[in-house]
Formats: structure tokens, C-alpha cells, sequence
């Protein structure tokens, strides 16, 4: 049961500052526009904060490209914003002295070779669901999403986006149970961020014998032989965690453990 | 859920206990007794001991256990002698009971067993219906049987009085032996004991059942055992069929008894009903297969269980209980069911939920899943709750041998405990440690009852050792090497959605534990210290805004009384205001709007089937606004937006102040209005409350509400013009009119404390006074300073005794007063003028009840009593006792904003009436006449009523019974719940007479609720009022609490203050009359309701002495039967049974009984306030204020009460919310 509501709270918590400034090629007015500066909170997804940004910015953008998808661009790369923000902020930041976090914001030229489009917040949401239900599948044979109604899954959303964390984890709380008959999860849902992707792969909470496996456990069976740190929401857990306490406490909202890897 | 106990026999033979509050088991105090066998209801424990006789044990009762008896002593008037004990041949025993049947000589009465100790000596009755009696308590009639008078006329030939006294059960908290068999103890001892019947359809409340076996196989039925007696009177053989040797028995809840033999089989006893409690006759079941013999049956409600001798477990399916009287199906089942697990016994608690002992590792197991839908569970989890560490001293054998001694030396002498030593040794022990530590009784281990077959010969020298210490009784138990050898549920209650905190070690978060790992304290240390500058980046803008938002959705409201119509409910919230916008269903249009800092009070209003909300926005027309929503989910999802938007405009957040207001509804939700918050949002100069009106757009006449008490050093200040055509103007001080009952008219009479009256023809200014409509003097001295078509200032300042009034700021005349000034409720001026503005001043704050705003805590109760220092207690409808513990939030708001709360249960019954009209062809049948009422119908017989179609309120509430029929209903009934009338509607009574054309019944069916709020479960003794004072001024007093069990029996709680605000334990205070209603204030004044309807007050209370020494009765007001009282510093006020409200008049401090009582009558005002108001309902009597609940539910506020007027001269009206208790006596 994720009941340690202190660690739960302070990962909900978790903000980044990020300064957003479009690109100046992109401005028509004689006046560039301020930077514009936000706290972001690192559980949720560029598409659900960056309204306010898109507004900052329009009215300097060719009237022809005000329509256009806004896609956000940071040291040359397109931001995968199918990726949590804090995901996305470990895996390209790598120390404090980078904050505030400075994003340039594109209206032209949309990448769709690198990133996938979105099109509303919809979008976001059937993306969000899938991996919400596919963490299910490999906790509880996916029994429990399938399970809830939908005023569950909306709720699981709007607690999301709108930042609200009794909310979410009302409802959040039963995926996160373990069956009676089950002490622990089926395996434990994560992905490894490496090499400009991510690896998944099948891994018990608990070993043959019965041993509560940990994140070194992890780190063995996915790297085996090789000196790894894990570091996620911003900080390295210990390797003596147990995994069954990581995906219960340290799983973003879709449910998986986001795990960057720092060889 | 209230906690309760389930018990367990360990491999040694001693008896523990697992609170489910608790987490360890404890030791039941060693008395030198093992135990083999445990059967429990709640309260009593029954159990077969290592000498194979049964024990009693009572515990956990607050209120001691006290019979009455009673013998009425008659006399015939004789020609020469008068009065005489010399009866006729044809009469009545000299000394009877009360309808002269038995022979009840006072000398004949005796105590039933050495567990009883008498209460003083045989007492006179002195009072008949609550009034007292002269002539030693004698009463007069003419003949046996009449109706008695407490006068003597000329024609009384006979009179009688009546004797009392009370015993008391003195055993309570030790084991109490049951006298055996036969004189000779050993020669046919017990092999095995069940208690069980609490819940018998229709039986007398208290009914418990007892069957045990022999070691001859007999099967045995103790009679008479109930909560009055709990030792029961004797046992009854039960014969059972030839061939058939018994050798465990069950018996369930419901009177249903199973019972295995010696061969495998089992019997089921048929028949049980509350007419034959042991039932009529056997039936046969076979066990589970050919070579399955049963070893060991419990019974539950509607499951039994049984282990087989090959340790296997066996559920019965088709069994349910509460037919089982009626029904042989019922009663036996149709099929055994074969569970996983291997166990050596089990046992099956009221609500089918099921614990055993496992046979391998004689561990507790309990059966996880069970439920109505599924009673045969899913799993066994084992229990890990460990052994609380035992007083190691107890079983020191000099202990032992000490009151071995004593014991053997004086069977009938009471004292043999070492209760000192006990005590001591046992302070370690949590919480309420009377529970457990043996008292200084006769029915101590050692004391037997006395029976009046076996008497002393009991204590041969032969039958003693074998009673107390059979010699083997260490060999039995060295065998087992396992920790538990038996499990007993039968008291325990344990909702299996909220397990008790017994399996810590079972499951995957082991978070104990966890909380102090190192990498979890590192993990959290990292959390904190991601971003260390945010600092830099406090101004910046989140990107979820989480300040606005607006909250939208359908619903159907009402505006006033009227209909429901479709409409689109906007809550929006912007930064720091809100408002609510209700817009027609096209979502287009706006039906009204307002802010959300106009909501006074947001309320459940819900009837069956419809959840609605009631918004209060008193200063709006309509002034409520109901709105109802399809689902309970909807309802609450929207109580909680508004909850927790307009606490937070009101700014009422946190932990209510120490003198706030509670108040209940009738839907049993508790508000608070906290004065704090008023007294912060008035305006203040210097020491005054400032009170401002604007009143330049009005046109006289005009009429203001004052509010303030208008006690001396109150200011008001009326600027305005004069017409130019003015001739008359007028400004009065009115107060409440006096309102006079005629011919079921009200007739009004008013009242002005000051009518200033310039005439500018007549060039003066006229003062008078209106006292119930008859003006008084004229006093017009002086001259005329105002003008005509001038502006000016009035300012009329309250002395002690007299008005000062000043003109342009010159004093212009004083006027003495003539009716108190604090009765003064209004301003109105008339005549041509122009008033601008309006200031008042007062000393104490200003107080307008329509203006309170009430925030609402979790819970569901019936009263809620509050004191001075803060200290809050309540009352739920099953009479449960909560403490508040300073929480805020509950059921209401969901797990937002909620603090300290606990889960917590209530229940109610559901009733409804069957009628049915004799006709000489069929008898009595449900065709009715046409005029007739309903055939299924409420207590009135106007509203019709089904009992299929029973909505519940919520979703929150669940059936817990079905449909019963009710046997104790007032009047009586006959053997099928029946009562008799000669029509509709008429008096009932219980046996059918030959002129009753009519007859009825009523049915129940009990209903529970499950929510959350700040509330702490008190223990077990259930109350119906209670009542806080602190003994001194300072906040860390001890609090005198007074207490009425659900008995009417008066108790004081110990040990309550601040800090512990639960107290320590109940002292019962006896009564000669059950009480329904006690009030306490301030500490050494103490007054209570009688159930007749007269009042008591207790005299000889001091600091050190908190319960007083004894009742007085004061003879209630003429006609009326005092229902509720409340006293406190201002006065005794207490509510009659007609609605009506009394005042104690000319209490003085040495005489505080006061002399009369002066009535108030709900007038025109207080009729008006809420729909269907006939009276009051409840009244509570602050330090300085009087408020009223009226049974429509209005809400009142007591005007101009003041030392000569004590009280008070009219009501000022509060907003209707339902609400049937309020408590003010913690505001100050």
C-alpha cells in the first residue's frame, strides 16, 4: 500500500522553474518579447501547463502560424512532450547551476520526424490512460484499471492537470493496492531511460526465495556487470530501496517508475 | 464501530482479551482459576473452568447492575379500628406485588445469590406520578383493584404503599461461580457452556440464553439469565432423543442451538422463539460424511461452522438465523461446504464473521472476506497481535497461597482478594484500568452462590478442593506447547472493511518499519532538497493555477417552499471570492445569483431518494434555497465545494474557538458557530461593538431589528431631516409584544420602552412608555429644539436607570425606565422625516442569530453538549458517547481538509404500523373501511407507508436487519406484537376486549450509517444526555459531567479536564425514578427530568463532593411533564411535552429550587419562523443567553433577559434549519 503519504506529497510537490523565450526568428514585431518565466510541476506534461505560454507569445508570431502546434525546443533538441517533465528535466539537466531551465518555443517548422504531434489535450490524455493501463497490466494482470469506471479515469485526469493531489490519489490509492491473495506487485512497472530511449523489461518485486529485491536487484538484472546510478524526481534513491516501495512511492502518475540512467 | 473484545485461552489456561481498539492482548487478572472453555456475548463472559464448573464474568458495565424490588403493603379500613393489616379472606396478601397476585413479605425477600449486595435498607415511596405523597407514602381506593388517590376521602375503604429497595450485582469485573448440580460438585461437573440469544426476534431487551452439557450428557438450559440477572436462576434438564450423548453445544445470537454428539451427528433445536426461549423439540443432521465426525459447532446469525475430528472445516449453508424459530430449514441448513484449512476450533461471532485456532500451529486465525453476500470468506489471515507482558508477580505461589488460604478459611466471607496488591501490580495496564482489577466482592472466585438447594453444604471440606483447585488441572494444560487453545467471538464485533490493527506483520507495507529505514529518511532528505534555490523563484508564476476554478453541473432546485425545476448550479471561485450563479437549463440565461459571502449555513436536506442541500442566504428573498442532485456522490461532491469555499471566506478554518455554539439537526449533522469569528468581523471603536446602518434611501416608516442587548452604556445615534410639512414624528424603542392566548387566538400587545414624539404644532416633544399596549404617563417638559426642515442628531444613551437623550449633542431631557431597557429589539420611526444613518454602540458584541454562520463537523448525532473550557461531548441515536478531539472535517468533506477524525457508526430504526379492522365474517383482516386509514401506515395513520418500498437517506446508510415485528411498543402487546383499540385512532392496549373493532402493530427495521469526524468513541455505557460544567473558572478546572445511561440512571464522570477530556471513569448516582434529562450548571447546581415528567435538583454538591448527596423533587408546572431542562448561571429553563418552555421564578442563591414556574408559550413569531412549528423543542441555557430549538426547527435567540426580568421578554428568530438541539453553553 503506498500509504506514506510525507514521501507521496513531497514528489507531488516537486516544481521546476523554467524560462520560456520564442524563437527569435519566429517574431514579426519590431519588439522581441519578454522571456516568460513559470513553475512547472515535474509530474505533469508540457501539453497541460504551457496554455499560458502559448498566449504570451502568439501575438509576435506571423498571423499565418498562430494556428500551428507550438512544440518546445531545448539545446537543439525538439522536447519529447509524451515524457513527464521531470523525466525530461533529469535526463537533459544535470546540474542546478542550468536553472532557471531555458526552453525556446517554436510555432514553424514542426518536427514530425522527431516528435509525435498533438494535436488537443486529448491527446495527452489517451497517451496518459494507455500507460496508466499498461502499469496495470503488469501489476495486476491489468485487472484493476479495466476495472474502473470511467468518473475513476477522469478523475485520475483532472487530478493531473489540475494539479490537485487529494484528488488523484483518491483514486490513484487502489492501483496502487496489492491484491489479498498478494503481497506484492506482479512485476514492477519502469522504464530505463538510456541512450536516447527507454528499455523495459519483466521484473518481480520479490525473488525466488522470497527476498524483498531492491533497486540494485534491478540495476543487476537490466545491466548486469556494469556500475550504473539511477536518478529520479531529482534525486539518486539509495540501492538498498526495495522496488516494491519505489513503484508504490516513486511511480509518476501514469503509474511507471521513470528511472534515468547515469553510466 | 465501538470497540469490543474478542477473547482467547492460552495453552496455560489463562483468559485474554484483544480489545479492537487495541493491538496486544491482555491478561484477564489471574484468580487462581483456569479455563477450558469461553463463550461470550457483550459484557458476559461465560466459561467452563479446569475444575469443569462455570464461571460468570460481568465486566466493562459502567452502570452497576440494579434491581428494584418492590412490595406493596395494604390495609382495609375496619369500622372500629380504622386502618388495619387485617384483610378480608377474599383479599390480597398483606404484603403483594403490585397488582396483589404474589405474596411479596418484605421478610421473605431475599438476595439471589452472594453476588448480590443490598443498597440500603427497605424505603417508603413517597411520591405517586411525580407528586409527592403525605400520610407515609400511603395511597387510598375505594376498594382492590382502583385506581389510587394520594388524598383519603370518605369513601377510600382500602389503602396501600409501597416498599423498595435495591440490590445490586457486586461481582462485576471477576469470576463468579455458578452453583453446580448437585451438592456434590464432582459428581456430574460440566463439559462444555454457550451463551448466546442477545438478538431473539421480539424477546425482552436483555434476554440472554445458556446452554451447557454435562459430563453425563445432559443437556442443560439455565433459565432466567438476562442483563438484570446474569447469573440466571436454575438450571433445566433438556431431554434429547434416546441414543443421543451431547457432547459440545452452540448456541447463536438468535436463540438458533446446535448441538454435536459423541457419534459425529449434530441436533438442531426447532422452535426457538421469544415464547420458548429453549425451544420445543430436536432435529437430526448428519455430518459432513461417513467417516467425518463433527467435534466442535459454533453458530453464528445466519452461519454455522464446524470442525470435524480430523481437524477439517465445515460450513453449513442455507442457515439463517433469524427464521430459525419458525422454519426447520432455516434452523438446519441444506448441505456442509468443505473450506480450506486445518483447524482445532472455531468460533463464529454475531455479525458471521469466523476466527479459529489453527491445528498445527495453534495460532489465531481470523476468515478474511466474509460477508452477507459471501459467509464463506476467502482466506484465513492470522492474527499477530502479541501478549501484553504479564504482571510476572501475579502467579507467584506465595500470591497464590495467600488467598488460597483465606479462601479455604471463609467461604462466606466476602473479602479474599488482595485488591491492594492487585492494583498495584497491575497500574501498568492502559486505559480504563477498573475494566480489569478485581473488585472487594462476595462475587470474587472465591465467593459461590449460594443456591437454595446446595446452600453451605456446597463447602464441605470434599468438595472444596475439587471446586477451586482440581488437583489435575496443571496436567491438562502441560500438553500443549502451542500458544492458543482457544478463540472465543462472541462479543466481538469487527467490520471486515475496517479490520482492527491485529495483523501488522501480514501484508506488504511493513510500515513501521519502514518509516526508519535509512534510504526512505535519505529518499525524503533528497525530496527536500531538490531546487535548494527555489527561493529565487517564489514570484513566478505556477503554471496550474489552482486559486480559480469553477465548478459547474446540473441540478434541480427550489426556491422557497416551491417546486423543484431544472436548473445549472455555478460555483466560481476566484482568487479569494466566490460566487454562486443558479442559471436555467439552457445554461444561458441567470436565475439568480449571489456571493458566496451571503451563505450562512450549507445543509443536508435530503429526504429518502433525493440527496439535497439547503443554502441559508438569510439576507436574500427567498431566504433558502434547496437544490437537489441525482446522486448522493453529486450531493456530496458539491457540500464539500461549498464547505470548504465558504470556511474559507468566513475565514473558519482550523480548530473552532473554545466558545463556540454547537447545534444537530434533525438529520443528525453538528454545525458550529464560532464567536470568535463575529467578534473579529465587527467593527470596534474603543470598548465598543460598533453597529452601522445606512438609512438614506429609505422612506419612513421604517423599522430596524436591534440586536444589541441595549445593557447600560449603549449608544445610539439617529441622524436625519426633518420634513417641512412635519406635524407628528416619532421614534420609538420598541421591544417584544406581549402576545395572550384566547380562544386559540393569539392576541398581540405591544410594548415601547421609549416613544420620543415631537409635535411641531404643539411646539413639544411627548416621552411615554407602551406597556402591553396601555400607554403610560406623558412627560413632554422642555421645549422643542428640532425644526422643521432641518437636519438633525439624535443620540439616546442607556444609564442604569434612565435613557439619556441628547439633541444636536445638548442633553435635552432624561426619561427614567420604565420597562427594562434591555428588552429594547427595535427602532422604528414614523411620521415625515428623512433619516440618513444610524450608528449603534454597544458594550457587548451585537448579535443577530439570522447572521451566524454555521460550519458543519462529521459525524452523525442526536445531542452535543459543550462547557466553557471547550470541552465537547455528543450523543449519537444509538446513544454511543463521543468526545470531540479538536478535529475539524469528516464524512461530509471527504479526506480534504479533515483532521483528527475517526470513523465512526450510527444507527436508527425504520417504523411503520399494520392495521387491521375486525368484520364478523373473517375477523380481523387488512380490508379496512373506506374512511379507514392506511392498512400499512405511520404512528398517525395519515401517511401511508410500505415496507418494501423503504428508501434509505443515502447511499451512506445500509440495512442491518430486516423487517420485525416490534414487541415493545408503549401500551403492550399481545404474543404476536398486536395492540387493541375500539377504532382509529384510540388508546392501544394489549389484550383484546370484546368492544375492539381494531387492532395494529408495528414493524422495525434497523438502519447504520459509517462516516468519519472529530469524534472519539467514549466506551461502551450508552447515554441519553449528558451535561459539562467546569467546578472552576480557570481552563485547566476539572469539569463536573453528569450523565444519564440509556436507563435514566444519573452517573458523574471522573477525571475530565482539558487535556483528558474522555475523564477516567462513571459514578453511578441513584435515583428513585429513571431521569430523561440533567443539566449541571454552574457546578454545584444540578437539575434533572424525571421520566413522569417532574424535576429533581441534587443538593449537598461542593468541590470535593461532586455528586452530591441526594435528589429533591420539585413538582412540575401545572399540566405539564417537564421533557428537557438546562440551567446554568441566569435561571432554570426547562421544555414540557406540549412544546412549551418554563422558567423556575425567584431563584435565589439560598434558595435555588426557586419558588414557581412561569411559562412562555410559543408566540406568533416563534410559530412563524419555520413551517410546521408547534413548540419548542429543546432549550439551553448559556452563562448569560437562552437559545431554543422549536420542533420545526428554528433556531431562537432569548431577548431582554436581565435580573428583574429573568426571563426575558421575546425571541429573536434564527435561520430554519432543521436543527433539534442546540448548546450554547460554552459561549461567554
Amino acid at each position: 500500500m503506498a500509504n506514506d503519504r510525507e514521501i507521496l506529497r513531497e514528489v507531488w510537490e516537486g516544481k521546476l522553474p523554467i524560462s520560456f523565450q520564442l524563437d527569435p526568428d519566429e517574431v514579426v514585431e519590431l519588439q522581441q518579447p519578454d522571456q516568460f518565466y513559470l513553475m512547472v510541476p515535474r509530474l505533469s506534461y508540457f501539453p497541460l501547463v504551457t496554455d499560458k505560454v502559448r498566449k504570451h507569445f502568439l501575438r509576435y508570431v506571423a498571423n499565418d502560424k498562430q494556428d500551428r502546434e507550438m512544440w518546445l525546443e531545448y539545446d537543439g533538441q525538439p522536447i519529447k512532450w509524451h515524457y513527464p517533465i521531470g523525466v525530461l528535466f533529469d535526463l537533459l539537466i544535470t546540474s542546478d547551476d542550468q536553472l532557471p531551465w531555458n526552453i525556446t518555443v517554436h510555432f514553424d517548422k514542426f518536427p514530425e520526424n522527431q516528435i509525435y504531434r498533438f494535436n488537443n489535450k486529448e491527446t495527452v490524455e489517451s497517451y496518459f490512460m494507455a500507460c496508466l493501463k499498461e502499469a496495470d497490466v503488469l501489476k495486476h494482470r491489468g485487472q484493476i484499471a479495466s476495472n474502473m469506471q470511467k468518473k475513476d479515469h477522469n478523475q485520475l485526469w483532472l487530478g493531473l492537470q489540475n494539479d490537485k493531489f487529494e484528488q488523484f490519489w483518491a483514486v490513484n490509492r487502489k492501483l496502487m493496492e496489492v491484491s489479498s491473495e498478494q503481497e506484492h506487485f506482479k512485476y514492477i512497472p519502469f522504464r530505463c531511460y538510456i541512450d536516447d530511449g527507454y528499455r523495459q523489461k519483466l521484473i518481480k518485486p520479490v525473488a525466488e526465495d522470497g527476498r524483498r529485491k531492491t533497486l540494485q536487484d534491478l540495476i543487476n538484472e537490466m545491466f548486469p556487470g556494469r556500475n550504473v546510478n539511477i536518478k529520479t524526481h531529482g534525486m539518486i534513491p539509495p540501492l538498498e530501496t526495495p522496488l516494491q516501495w519505489m513503484s508504490e512511492h516513486l511511480s509518476y502518475p501514469d503509474n511507471f517508475l521513470h528511472l534515468c540512467v547515469q553510466m | 464501530m465501538p470497540s469490543s473484545l474478542l477473547f482467547g485461552i492460552n495453552n496455560e489456561g489463562r483468559v485474554h482479551t484483544l480489545s479492537t481498539t487495541g493491538t496486544m492482548w491482555r491478561e484477564i487478572p489471574y484468580a487462581g482459576q483456569e479455563f477450558k472453555k469461553l463463550s461470550a456475548v457483550p459484557y458476559f463472559l461465560w466459561a467452563l473452568g479446569g475444575d469443569h464448573q462455570i464461571y460468570v464474568y460481568v465486566h466493562g458495565l459502567d452502570i452497576p447492575i440494579r434491581v428494584r424490588e418492590e412490595a406493596y403493603e395494604n390495609e382495609r379500613w375496619l369500622p372500629i379500628e380504622g386502618f388495619s393489616s387485617r384483610l378480608l379472606p377474599t383479599d390480597r396478601y398483606r404484603f403483594s406485588n403490585v397488582d396483589g397476585t404474589v405474596d411479596r413479605s418484605i421478610d421473605k425477600i431475599r438476595l439471589p445469590s452472594m453476588a448480590w449486595q443490598w443498597e440500603g435498607d427497605w424505603q417508603l415511596e413517597l411520591t405517586l406520578d411525580g407528586q409527592p405523597l403525605d400520610h407515609q407514602g400511603w395511597t387510598y381506593a375505594v376498594d382492590f383493584p382502583a385506581q389510587y388517590y394520594s388524598k383519603k376521602q370518605w369513601k377510600s375503604c382500602v389503602r396501600r404503599r409501597l416498599w423498595v429497595r435495591s440490590r445490586r450485582y457486586s461481582a462485576m469485573n471477576s469470576w463468579c461461580a455458578i452453583a453446580p448440580l448437585h451438592k456434590d460438585a464432582t459428581s456430574e461437573p460440566f463439559i462444555d457452556i454457550s451463551i448466546g440469544g442477545q438478538s431473539v426476534a421480539g424477546a425482552e431487551p436483555g434476554t440472554m440464553l445458556v446452554w451447557a452439557v454435562t459430563s453425563h450428557n445432559r443437556v442443560m438450559f439455565r433459565t432466567g439469565v438476562s442483563t438484570k440477572s446474569p447469573e440466571g436462576a436454575r438450571w433445566n434438564p433438556i431431554p434429547t432423543p434416546i441414543g443421543s450423548e451431547i457432547n459440545q453445544i452452540s448456541v447463536g445470537p438468535t436463540g438458533l442451538v446446535w448441538a454435536a454428539l459423541l457419534d459425529g451427528r449434530a441436533l438442531v433445536r426447532v422452535g426457538v422463539t421469544r415464547d420458548s426461549l429453549s425451544g420445543e423439540s430436536w432435529v437430526e443432521v448428519r455430518g459432513p460424511g461417513d467417516n467425518l465426525k463433527i467435534g466442535q459447532l459454533s453458530v453464528g446469525t445466519c452461519a454455522v461452522w464446524a470442525v470435524t475430528q480430523n481437524k477439517q472445516v465445515w460450513f453449513r449453508k442455507g442457515v439463517k438465523g433469524e427464521g430459525a424459530g419458525l422454519s426447520e430449514e432455516l434452523a438446519a441448513g441444506c448441505g456442509w461446504v468443505e473450506m480450506v484449512g486445518r483447524m482445532a476450533q472455531i468460533s463464529v461471532a454475531a455479525n458471521d464473521q469466523v476466527w479459529a485456532v489453527g491445528a498445527d500451529d495453534r495460532l489465531v486465525y481470523y476468515r478474511s472476506g466474509v460477508g452477507a453476500s459471501d459467509l464463506t470468506g476467502k482466506r484465513w489471515k492470522a492474527l499477530h497481535a502479541p501478549l501484553q507482558s504479564r504482571p510476572s508477580s501475579m502467579c507467584e505461589p506465595s500470591t497464590i497461597a495467600e488467598w488460597e488460604e483465606q479462601s479455604h478459611s471463609a467461604p462466606t466471607a466476602p473479602t479474599s482478594l488482595p485488591v491492594g496488591d492487585l492494583a498495584s501490580k497491575f497500574e501498568t495496564q492502559p486505559k480504563n484500568p477498573k475494566a480489569w482489577s478485581p473488585v472487594h466482592s462476595v462475587g470474587s472466585i472465591v465467593g459461590t452462590e449460594v443456591h437454595p438447594e446446595v446452600d453451605e453444604s456446597v463447602w464441605s471440606d470434599g468438595s472444596r478442593e475439587s471446586c477451586i483447585f482440581a488437583e489435575d488441572e496443571e496436567l491438562g494444560w502441560a500438553e500443549y506447547e502451542a500458544p492458543w487453545s482457544w478463540v472465543e467471538a462472541g462479543a466481538c464485533t469487527v467490520d471486515p472493511t475496517q479490520l482492527p490493527n491485529w495483523f501488522a506483520e501480514v501484508g506488504g507495507g511493513n510500515n513501521h518499519t519502514e518509516m526508519g529505514e535509512p534510504w526512505r529518511l535519505r529518499i525524503l532528505d533528497d525530496l527536500k532538497l531538490r531546487l535548494p534555490t527555489k527561493d529565487l523563484y517564489k514570484e513566478w508564476q505556477m503554471a496550474v493555477d489552482t486559486t480559480s476554478w469553477v465548478h459547474t453541473g446540473e441540478a434541480r432546485v427550489s426556491w422557497g417552499s416551491g417546486q423543484f425545476v431544472d436548473c445549472v448550479l455555478q460555483l466560481e471561485w476566484v482568487q479569494i471570492t466566490g460566487t454562486l450563479t443558479v442559471l436555467n437549463p439552457d445554461g444561458a440565461s441567470t436565475m439568480n445569483l449571489f456571493s458566496l459571502n451571503d451563505i450562512t449555513c450549507v445543509q443536508c436536506c435530503s429526504e429518502p431518494g433525493s440527496p439535497r442541500l439547503g443554502i441559508h442566504v438569510p439576507r436574500h428573498s427567498p431566504s433558502l434555497l434547496k437544490f437537489q442532485f441525482s446522486s448522493d456522490a453529486q450531493l456530496e461532491e458539491w457540500q464539500a465545494h461549498f464547505a470548504t469555499t465558504c470556511g474559507r471566506l468566513q475565514h473558519v478554518l482550523g480548530k473552532p474557538s473554545e466558545g463556540s455554539v454547537w447545534a444537530v439537526t434533525t438529520l443528525g449533522d453538528a454545525f458550529i458557530w464560532d464567536p470568535t469569528q463575529l467578534e473579529s468581523n465587527q467593527l470596534r471603536e474603543n470598548d465598543y461593538y460598533v453597529q452601522k446602518f445606512d438609512l438614506s434611501g429609505k422612506e419612513s416608516p421604517i423599522k430596524v431589528a436591534l440586536h444589541g442587548s441595549f445593557k447600560p452604556g449603549t449608544c445610539l445615534t439617529l441622524t436625519g431631516c426633518i420634513g417641512d410639512d412635519a406635524d407628528r414624528i416619532g421614534i420609538n424603542l420598541d421591544a417584544h409584544s406581549t402576545y395572550r392566548l384566547r380562544h386559540k387566538a393569539h392576541s398581540e400587545h405591544e410594548n415601547t420602552c421609549l416613544h420620543f414624539n415631537p409635535r411641531f404644532v404643539e411646539s413639544h416633544i411627548v416621552r411615554n412608555s407602551m406597556i402591553e399596549g396601555k400607554w403610560g404617563k406623558e412627560e413632554k417638559e422642555g421645549d422643542l429644539p428640532l425644526k422643521r426642515g432641518q437636519e438633525f442628531v439624535l443620540r439616546i444613551e442607556t444609564t442604569e436607570d434612565a435613557f439619556l437623550i441628547y439633541i444636536d449633542d445638548k442633553l435635552f431631557t432624561n426619561y427614567r425606565h420604565r420597562l427594562p431597557p434591555s428588552s429594547v429589539s427595535m427602532l422604528s420611526i414614523w411620521g415625515r422625516l428623512q433619516p440618513f444613518k444610524l450608528v449603534i454602540k454597544s458594550p457587548e458584541i451585537i448579535l443577530d442569530p439570522l447572521n451566524l454562520y454555521w460550519r458543519q463537523v462529521g459525524g452523525h448525532l442526536r445531542r452535543v453538549e459543550s462547557c466553557r473550557v471547550g470541552v465537547t461531548w455528543a450523543i449519537g441515536y444509538d446513544h454511543t458517547a463521543w468526545v470531540y478531539t479538536g478535529g475539524w472535517g469528516g464524512g461530509f468533506l471527504g479526506a480534504l481538509d479533515s483532521h483528527n477524525v475517526h470513523p465512526m457508526t450510527d444507527s436508527q430504526d425504520y417504523r411503520v404500523y399494520e392495521n387491521q379492522r375486525w368484520n364478523p365474517v373473517t375477523g380481523y383482516t387488512s380490508a379496512g373501511l373506506p374512511t379507514d386509514r392506511y392498512m400499512w401506515s405511520d404512528a398517525t395513520g395519515k401517511q401511508k407507508r410500505t415496507r418494501d418500498q423503504v428508501k434509505l437517506l443515502s447511499v451512506k446508510w445500509q440495512w442491518v436487519s430486516d423487517w420485525m415485528i416490534d414487541f415493545h411498543v408503549p401500551g403492550g402487546v399481545d404474543r404476536d406484537g398486536w395492540q387493541y383499540a375500539v377504532d382509529f385512532p384510540g388508546t392501544y392496549h394489549a389484550h383484546k376486549n370484546f368492544t375492539d373493532y381494531v387492532r395494529r402493530r408495528r414493524w422495525y427495521r434497523r438502519c447504520a450509517v459509517a462516516t468519519t469526524g472529530p469524534w472519539q468513541e467514549l466506551g461502551h455505557t450508552k447515554l441519553i444526555d449528558v451535561s459539562l460544567e467546569p467546578v472552576k473558572d480557570d481552563l485547566d478546572s476539572i469539569i463536573s459531567v453528569w450523565a444519564l445511561a440509556s436507563g435514566g440512571q444519573a452517573m458523574v464522570r471522573t477525571g475530565v479536564t482539558r487535556s483528558n477530556p474522555a475523564g477516567l471513569g462513571w459514578e453511578h448516582v441513584s435515583s428513585d425514578q429513571p431521569l430523561g434529562s440533567i443539566s449541571c450548571g454552574p457546578y454545584n447546581l444540578v437539575w434533572a427530568t424525571g421520566k413522569k415528567g417532574c424535576a429533581y435538583w441534587r443538593i449537598g454538591i461542593t468541590e470535593n463532593k461532586l455528586e452530591g448527596e441526594r435528589w429533591v423533587c420539585v413538582e412540575p408546572p401545572n399540566g405539564g411533564q417537564l421533557k428537557q431542562i438546562s440551567v446554568n448561571v441566569i435561571g432554570v429553563w426547562a421544555v414540557d411535552h406540549m412544546g412549551r418552555i418554563h422558567v423556575r421564578k425567584e431563584v435565589t442563591t439560598t434558595f435555588p429550587e426557586g419558588t414557581h414556574w412561569q411559562t412562555i408559550t410559543p408566540d406568533p413569531l416563534v410559530l412563524n419562523a419555520a413551517p410546521n412549528t408547534t413548540g419548542f423543542k429543546h432549550v439551553s441555557v448559556g452563562r448569560n443567553e437562552v437559545w431554543a430549538a422549536t420542533n420545526g426547527g428554528a433556531i431562537l435567540r432569548r431577548a431582554g433577559i436581565c435580573p428583574s426580568n429573568p426571563a426575558g421578554s421575546g425571541w429573536f428568530v434564527g435561520i430554519p434549519g432543521n436543527w433539534q438541539q442546540v448548546s450554547v453553553r460554552a459561549f461567554n
